[in-house]
C-alpha cells in the first residue's frame, strides 16, 4: 500500500514536473529570444566565453545609437568550431553575428558576407596592417577585427632593478641589465637568474605560436611561403627552433607539456623571471599574486629582421544565412566605432591602433605600448591562411616542437615534419 | 591402545594427544571443543575478509571521493591559491568569493533552470517509452523483440557528435531550435537503450506467477501490470530514473551543439570558464559544486530504492 502510495506520489510531482516544464519549454529559461528570426532590430552573436565581456560595453552603445539589441550566445572555444562548422553546413543559423579566431577565417570564407563597406579608407589605416591583410580572403573583407593580442616580454621589474642583480650581471655579461630586446639578451637574462629554485623563463612546448614568432624574427613566413610551399625545414625555421630548446637548460622541468596556462601560472606564482606571452595577461595579474605589482612589459624580443610576433584577432563576422544581415551589419559597424570601449572590460583588448593609443600613456596600461611595437613590427604576420591550419598545428607542429625541447635533432624534426605537412595539404 | 602402550613407552601419551587434536573424538567434548576451534578460526578469517574488504572500501572511496573533494576545496580557494605550483588541496584562505563570482555570472540561473527542465523532460520520456517496451520484451519474448533490444543499444555504438549535428539541423527544421525540448530529445537518445535494458532485467525478475495471481483476482494485463509489477519494480524504476536523470544532467555535447540564448545549460555555462584567454579555476569549481548539489540529493533522497533496485535481480530464482 505504502509503495502504491510512493508511486502515486511520483506520478503526481512527475506530471507537476511535466506540466511545468513543458509550459516553460516554449522559451527556456534563457530568454524569449528567437534564434535565426526574421529579420528585426535584435541581433544574436556567437562569441567565446572570453569575448563577452570585450563586447558588452559596444552593445550597449550600439543600441542606443542604431537601436540594434545584442544578445549573446557564449561557448567554450574548444566547442565553437564544432558548432560553427554544424550550422554553416547546415545552411540554418541560430546567430546573426559570429566572432570568429583569426585561424577559422579560411575555413568559413564560404559561409560568411563580404563586408567591404565597412573597411573604409580610414578604417584601414586604423587596423594594424596584418590584420587589415588577414581580414581579405579571396579580395573581399569578410570580418571585421574587434580585439587583437600578441606575445610581449613581461618581466620582474623589482628583480630587473636590484642593484646587486644589475652589478652581477653586468660583471658577468659585460651589458647593463635591462629588459631584453634580442635573442642573446633573454638567453643571458634566463640563464642568470636560473638560480635558488627560480628559473629565468618558462618553454612552452605545448603550444607553438611561441617558435612561430621566432620564426618571423628570424625573416622567414611561417611554415608556408606566399605560394604555399612547405618551408618549415628553411634556415630561419631551424635557427628559430635552436633558440628555443637552447632556452630549456633556464626553464623549469617538464617542458614539453608547458601550455600558456602552466606558463602563466609559473609566471604569477614568481617561479620566472620573465615570459613570453599574450598582452592581455599584465592586466590578469592576480592582486594576491606575490608579483602584483612588480612586472614590467617590453616588445616582444627581435632577431635578425627585428621585432616580430604572431597576432591573434578575432574577427566580427555576418553569416551569409542570416535573415538579420542590415541589422548584423550595423552592429559590426557599432564594434569598430566603439572599439576601444573593450578595453574597459576584463580581458582589456581593442583591435584599432587608435584605441590602444588612447590608452597606453594611462596608469594600469602600461603593456598597450610594448603591444602596439609588436604589432606594428615589419616582420609581423598572421598565420597562413589555409583551411588545415589547426590540423598543421595538432598534428605536426606541437608534437615536433614536443620532440625537440625533449632534446631531439632539430634538422631531421624539420625535415620529417616538411614531409607530413606536405601530406596534409595534398 | 594396548599394543601401542606395550610396543613404545610414550605411546599413550601419544595417542592421547592425537586422539585430542587430530583424530574424530565420539565424545561430547572433543566435538565441543573442535567446533569451538572451527568456529574461532572461521571467526578470524571473517574478520580478516571484513577488515580487507573495508581497506578496499576506503581506497576506492578516496579513489573517487578525493576529485570531488579537491574540487570543493578548490572553489574555496584564493585565485593565487587555485593555480598553485605545486598545488595544494587545502585552501590557504577560505573565501567565498569564487561563489559570488560564479552565481552573480549572467545567465547561471536561467542555466540551471533550463538543465532541470531539460533532465526532468528527458527522464520521463525515458521511463514513458523504456517501461513499456522492457516489460512486452520480457514477457512476449517475441524474436522481433530480441531484435528490438539489440537495435537499441546502437544508437550507443555511435560517436554522439554523428547523431549530434543532424539532431541540431532537424530540430532546427521543426522550429525546435534551441529550446530544452529538443534537447531533451536528444538526450532521451543516449539514455533510452541504458533505460530499456535495466527496465528489462528488473522485469525478468518479477516472478509470473503474481500476473498471473492478479489475473485470476480479476485484473486485467495492464491492471496486473499498473497495481503488481510496477509497485514490485519501483526501486528499479527509480535506478533507471537516476540513470536517465544523469545522462542528460551531465550531458555536454548535445547541450554545446543545440542551446544558444534561450536553454543553455549549465555543463556549457561551467566551460565557459576556460576561455582561450585563461581559466578561471575558482569561478568553474565552485558552480560544478553548486551543481553536483541536487544530484546528491536526489541520490540520498531514493537511496533506499536504489538499493532495493539494485538488489532486485540477485534474488530471481
Amino acid at each position: 500500500m505504502s509503495t502504491r502510495k510512493t508511486i502515486s506520489r511520483f506520478v503526481a510531482i512527475g506530471g507537476i514536473c511535466t506540466a511545468v516544464a513543458l509550459a516553460a519549454t516554449g522559451c527556456g529559461a534563457g530568454g524569449p529570444a528567437s534564434a535565426g528570426s526574421a529579420a528585426s532590430n535584435t541581433v544574436n552573436v556567437l562569441v567565446e566565453a572570453g569575448g563577452h565581456a570585450e563586447l558588452t560595453g559596444v552593445a550597449e552603445q550600439c543600441k542606443k545609437e542604431t537601436g540594434v539589441t545584442a544578445n549573446f550566445v557564449e561557448l567554450p572555444y574548444d566547442g565553437m568550431f564544432n558548432r560553427l562548422s554544424s550550422e554553416f553546413s547546415s545552411g540554418n543559423v541560430s546567430f546573426d553575428v559570429a566572432a570568429l579566431d583569426s585561424v577559422w577565417l579560411p575555413s568559413f570564407k564560404d559561409a560568411v558576407q563580404p563586408i567591404d563597406e565597412l573597411f573604409t579608407d580610414e578604417a584601414k589605416k586604423d587596423i594594424f596592417p596584418a590584420l587589415v591583410k588577414e581580414a581579405n580572403v579571396d579580395g573581399h573583407f569578410i570580418g571585421m577585427p574587434a580585439w587583437t593580442n600578441a606575445e610581449i616580454i613581461l618581466y620582474r621589474k623589482d628583480l630587473f632593478e636590484d642593484p646587486k642583480n644589475k652589478a652581477d650581471f653586468k660583471a658577468k655579461y659585460g651589458y647593463e641589465l635591462a629588459a631584453p630586446t634580442t635573442w642573446k639578451q633573454y638567453q643571458d637574462i634566463s640563464a642568470f637568474f636560473t638560480k635558488d629554485g627560480m628559473y629565468g623563463t618558462d618553454v612552452k612546448g605545448a603550444v607553438e605560436t611561441e617558435w612561430l614568432a621566432h620564426v618571423l624574427q628570424a625573416g622567414s613566413p611561417m611554415v608556408l611561403d606566399a605560394d604555399g610551399k612547405v618551408i618549415v625545414d628553411n634556415a630561419a625555421h631551424k635557427e628559430a627552433l635552436d633558440f628555443y630548446t637552447s632556452l630549456v637548460k633556464s626553464a623549469p622541468s617538464g617542458a614539453a607539456q608547458v601550455d600558456w596556462a602552466a606558463a602563466q601560472n609559473l609566471f604569477n606564482q614568481g617561479k620566472t623571471a620573465m615570459t613570453r606571452f599574450w598582452a592581455h595577461a599584465y592586466r590578469q595579474i592576480p592582486k594576491d599574486s606575490p608579483v602584483a605589482g612588480k612586472v614590467g612589459a617590453a616588445p616582444m624580443i627581435g632577431g635578425s629582421a627585428g621585432v616580430a610576433g604572431v597576432p591573434g584577432p578575432w574577427y566580427l563576422s555576418v553569416p551569409k544565412a542570416t535573415k538579420n544581415t542590415e541589422a548584423a551589419k550595423k552592429f559590426v559597424k557599432c564594434a569598430y566605432d566603439y572599439n576601444s570601449m573593450g578595453i574597459e572590460s576584463s580581458l582589456g583588448l581593442a583591435a584599432r591602433i587608435s584605441a590602444f593609443e588612447k590608452y597606453q600613456d594611462k596608469p594600469g596600461y602600461e603593456s598597450f605600448k610594448p603591444l602596439i611595437e609588436t604589432l606594428s613590427g615589419k616582420a609581423t604576420q598572421t598565420r597562413p591562411a589555409t583551411a588545415k591550419w589547426q590540423q598543421i598545428v595538432d598534428t605536426v607542429l606541437i608534437p615536433t616542437l614536443q620532440k625537440a625541447v625533449a632534446g631531439g635533432d632539430s634538422a631531421a624534426l624539420l625535415a620529417d615534419a616538411k614531409k607530413q605537412i606536405e601530406a596534409l595539404l595534398k | 591402545m594396548r599394543v601401542a602402550e606395550r610396543t613404545r613407552p610414550d605411546a599413550g601419551k601419544a595417542a592421547a594427544v592425537i586422539a585430542e587434536s587430530s583424530v574424530p573424538s565420539t565424545t561430547h567434548d572433543g566435538r565441543r571443543k573442535r567446533r569451538g576451534v572451527n568456529r574461532e578460526g572461521l571467526e578470524a578469517g571473517r574478520r580478516s575478509t571484513r577488515t580487507l574488504l573495508w581497506v578496499l572500501l576506503a581506497a576506492a572511496m578516496v579513489l573517487y571521493g578525493f576529485p570531488f573533494l579537491y574540487l570543493l576545496f578548490t572553489s574555496f580557494k584564493t585565485p593565487i591559491d587555485t593555480i598553485a605550483v605545486p598545488p595544494t588541496v587545502l585552501p590557504k584562505e577560505w573565501t567565498l568569493e569564487n561563489y559570488a563570482n560564479a552565481l552573480g555570472r549572467s545567465g547561471v540561473v536561467a542555466s540551471f533552470i533550463n538543465s532541470i527542465q531539460t533532465a526532468v523532460i528527458s527522464t520521463l520520456l525515458s521511463l514513458v517509452l523504456a517501461i513499456p517496451a522492457a516489460y512486452g520484451i520480457t514477457r512476449y519474448k517475441t524474436p522481433s523483440g530480441r531484435v528490438f533490444i539489440m537495435a537499441a543499444l546502437v544508437t550507443r555504438m555511435v560517436p554522439p557528435v554523428a547523431i549530434g549535428i543532424p539532431l541540431a539541423s532537424m530540430m532546427a527544421s521543426v522550429g525546435l531550435a534551441d529550446t530544452p525540448i529538443a534537447l531533451s530529445i536528444a538526450h532521451t537518445t543516449i539514455s533510452l537503450p541504458l533505460s530499456i535494458w535495466l527496465m528489462s532485467s528488473f522485469f525478468e525478475a518479477v516472478p509470473r506467477d503474481l500476473e498471473e495471481a492478479a489475473t485470476v483476482d480479476g485484473c486485467s494485463r495492464l491492471g496486473a501490470l499498473w497495481r503488481v509489477v510496477i509497485p514490485v519494480v519501483s526501486g528499479g524504476i527509480a535506478v533507471t530514473a537516476i540513470f536517465a536523470f544523469l545522462a542528460s544532467w551531465n550531458e555536454f555535447l548535445f547541450a554545446l551543439l543545440m542551446t544558444a540564448i534561450r536553454s543553455q545549460t549549465t555543463p556549457v555555462v561551467i566551460a565557459n570558464f576556460q576561455t582561450q584567454f585563461g581559466l578561471d579555476w575558482g569561478s568553474m569549481t565552485a558552480l560544478a559544486a553548486v551543481y553536483s548539489i541536487p544530484v546528491i540529493l536526489l541520490t540520498l533522497l531514493l537511496q533506499r530504492k536504489i538499493v532495493a533496485g539494485m538488489t532486485l535481480g540477485a534474488v530471481k530464482g
